[in-house]
């Protein structure tokens, strides 16, 4: 029995952040530990500041950071594993706020920012709209969805668009938080992936092995696209062509007006699609879960490269381009740079 | 159990050996033909993983429950190898006094390797019947500690693995991701409160004590005291960093083991042994009085026969009981 229990994987949270540069692209902010942010400059990789730094008192544990942060104005926001929302300064990794924001549960979802205004959803099914200066509470209460969120909400006008697990997707109007649709779209099971917007139509994926296409503006749903496991990562779309990777290990490129299937076959990698796809150049970059990096041609999804790049550590967090090259986050805070012409990678963090 | 006077024929397996024989026979074989990792998964972790699943949609999605059910329904199915196992290992501890007395008489290694053989022969018991449900138990056990960890989840990454193990049944994944609140707890995470790591070491505590039998040597003591002890404070520092839902899986088993104790050892269980002075050992009490060596190697106490040993042992516990 005991042997038994010293066998229990403990499924401690890591985090799966991925990197985020600043608009000049001097400055890259990256999970580089597990409940731990960092900045580095992007020319050399080395650390600007770290948070926590190990001297607040009283002693910070973030637990694990999972959705990208975002930069504002010269500084940082990002959620924590500890339920916290923190804001710091870019520069220096000080915190901006007398103290952090407190939600109800652990923050896995990304955030949406406007210009005054930061959105955070957490676990706790609450959707918070927070003053960028000073994080206070922007609307008169924050918007009960009814379920945890884990997909980051996404601004687009004055619309916030906010999907929960208990299958519902909102629209909400970003200055009151009041609900735009008059019923939320609604599915069976629980949507998971950060929604995306593009011409009118909202793409989110869910446990229920389809990806949605919903009317933004109506809350109908357009279409859907089954598969045989779950979408949580993020779609991208390109060219009228949808990018959607799936739990089952498989890329798949649909037509954003009907959802009809653009290639022969999707690409088949060989682990589970978490991350999400990026494009390079003219190169469509993805990251299975085992740490392969598949470099592929967009119109064909055929591999451009020879072989996957093998980083030979788990990735579930969405690669960012910078300067050309692809950074990928592997879970620990490894930071790697992959050349999407050649498919070569060197790991920057640590060096 | 087959009678001291049949010791002369060979006993013929019974349909519960034969079945737990096969049983092995058949994850042995997966095991070869599938190789290790996939028929692990394929044959106890994602079936377990989607029974519970399953059951969780069944209780309308309370997962606390469904758990609980879980490890009643488990142990139910489990309680003939759960019996057997507790009735062996009786019947070796019921023997210990006549293999030490083998120990003590034949210095051949040979002679006290064929002697002890000649008493497993002669009392019918096999020295497998202890381990072949314990080891069958383990392999559920092991699975069921891996799904319970997949399933109650705990970490966002968990339920990317929790995707690749779920059947292709939109039933099953309708209360994905599953509650995780419970009483006072947080199925996924530690309990913070320590009750729940507490009622694990007690009812461990208590699972341990009911079922052991009195020790017949200070040695024998001196580990029983040390398993009863040792078992539940290692259950407890394990429980405060282990899901919660694991520890309810635990609390449930141990309470389902005492039960099965019960039924197994029935009066000869004693509920004052939960006191933890209660740790008288054979060893202290009065012995049968020794007999020559009939074979002149060695001097020591031999009951005649495993009858008499075992009523030996029966009236020494009644007289035990009339001092008190």
């Amino acid at each position: 029995m005991l042997a038994a229990a010293g066998c229990v994987q403990q499924n401690n949270p890591q985090g799966w952040a991925g990197p985020v540069p600043t608009l000049d692209g001097t400055v890259l902010v990256a999970s580089t530990d597990k409940g731990e942010l960092s900045a580095l400059k992007t020319d050399d990789f080395s650390r600007v500041w770290t948070f926590p730094s190990g001297d607040e008192k009283p002693e910070l544990k973030l637990e694990a950071i999972y959705g990208t942060p975002v930069i504002r104005g010269g500084n940082v926001y990002f959620g924590a594993y500890d339920s916290k929302v923190y804001a710091l300064s870019l520069a220096e990794g000080a915190p901006v706020w007398d103290q952090p924001f407190d939600t109800d549960g652990p923050i896995v979802a990304g955030f949406a920012a406007s210009e005054t205004t930061l959105y955070a959803a957490s676990e706790d099914g609450k959707i918070y709209a927070l003053s960028l200066a000073d994080g206070a509470p922007v609307w008169e209460r924050p918007f009960d969805a009814g379920a945890a969120v884990w997909g980051a909400p996404l601004l687009a006008g004055d619309r916030l668009y906010v999907a929960s697990v208990n299958g519902k997707l909102f629209a909400l109007d970003a200055g009151s938080g009041e609900p735009q649709w008059d019923e939320p779209f609604s599915t069976g099971h629980g949507l998971i992936s950060d929604p995306v917007l593009s011409d009118g139509t909202l793409l989110i994926g869910g446990i229920d092995r389809r990806l949605h296409a919903v009317d933004a503006d109506s809350g109908e749903g357009r279409w859907s696209f089954k598969t045989d496991n779950w979408f949580w990562g993020r779609p991208l779309v390109n060219d009228g062509t949808v990018y959607a990777p799936n739990l089952d290990g498989r890329l798949y490129a649909l037509r954003l007006k009907d959802g009809g299937a653009v290639w022969d076959a999707p690409f088949e990698a060989e682990e589970p699609l978490r991350s999400a796809p990026v494009l390079a150049g003219d190169i469509l970059v993805i990251v299975d879960r085992g740490g392969n990096v598949y470099g592929l041609d967009p119109a064909e999804g055929s591999l451009n490269w020879s072989a996957a790049a093998a980083l030979e550590k788990t990735v579930l967090a969405d690669p960012v381009v910078l300067d050309g090259k692809v950074v990928v986050s592997a879970e620990g805070g490894d930071l790697y740079t992959v050349d999407p012409a050649a498919g070569s990678f060197v790991k920057v963090v640590p060096e | 159990m087959s009678q001291p006077g049949a010791a002369a024929t060979t006993p013929r397996p019974s349909l519960g050996t034969t079945l737990m024989i096969g049983t092995l026979l058949l994850i042995v074989g997966s095991f070869v033909a599938l190789g290790p990792g996939v028929a692990w998964d394929t044959m106890f972790i994602n079936p377990l993983i989607n029974s519970l699943l399953l059951l969780t949609n069944a209780v309308g999605g309370q997962f606390g429950i469904a758990i609980i059910l879980f490890t009643v329904i488990l142990r139910v199915a489990t309680i003939p190898f759960t019996l057997r196992q507790l009735q062996s290992t009786r019947a070796m501890q019921e023997m210990q006094p006549r293999m030490q007395e083998i120990q003590k008489k034949y210095k051949d290694p040979k002679r006290r390797q064929e002697e002890t053989l000649k008493l497993y022969k002669e009392t019918g018991i096999n020295p497998l019947g202890c381990f072949m449900p314990m080891a069958i138990q383990m392999l559920v056990f092991f699975a069921l500690y891996r799904a319970l960890a997949f399933v109650v989840g705990g970490s966002p990454e968990s339920l990317v693995g929790l995707s690749q193990r779920v059947y292709p049944w939109s039933y099953l994944t309708q209360s994905i991701p599953l509650e995780q609140s419970f009483l006072w707890l947080e199925l996924g995470r530690p309990d913070k409160t320590y009750v729940l790591p507490l009622m694990v070491g007690l009812s461990t505590y208590v699972q341990t004590r009911l079922s052991s039998t009195p020790a017949t040597t200070p040695q024998q003591q001196q580990q029983q005291q040390m398993m009863t002890w040792m078992m539940p404070l290692v259950l407890v520092w394990i429980t405060l960093a282990l899901p919660s839902g694991v520890g309810v899986y635990w609390v449930i088993s141990n309470v389902f083991s005492v039960f099965a104790s019960y039924w197994v050892y029935g009066r000869r269980m004693s509920w004052r042994s939960l006191l933890p002075m209660a740790t008288a050992t054979e060893a202290q009490r009065p012995r049968p009085k020794p007999q020559p060596d009939v074979q002149g190697e060695a001097e020591g106490p031999t009951p005649s026969g495993p009858l008499e040993a075992r009523s030996a042992h029966g009236k020494r516990r009644g007289k035990r009981k009339k001092r008190r």
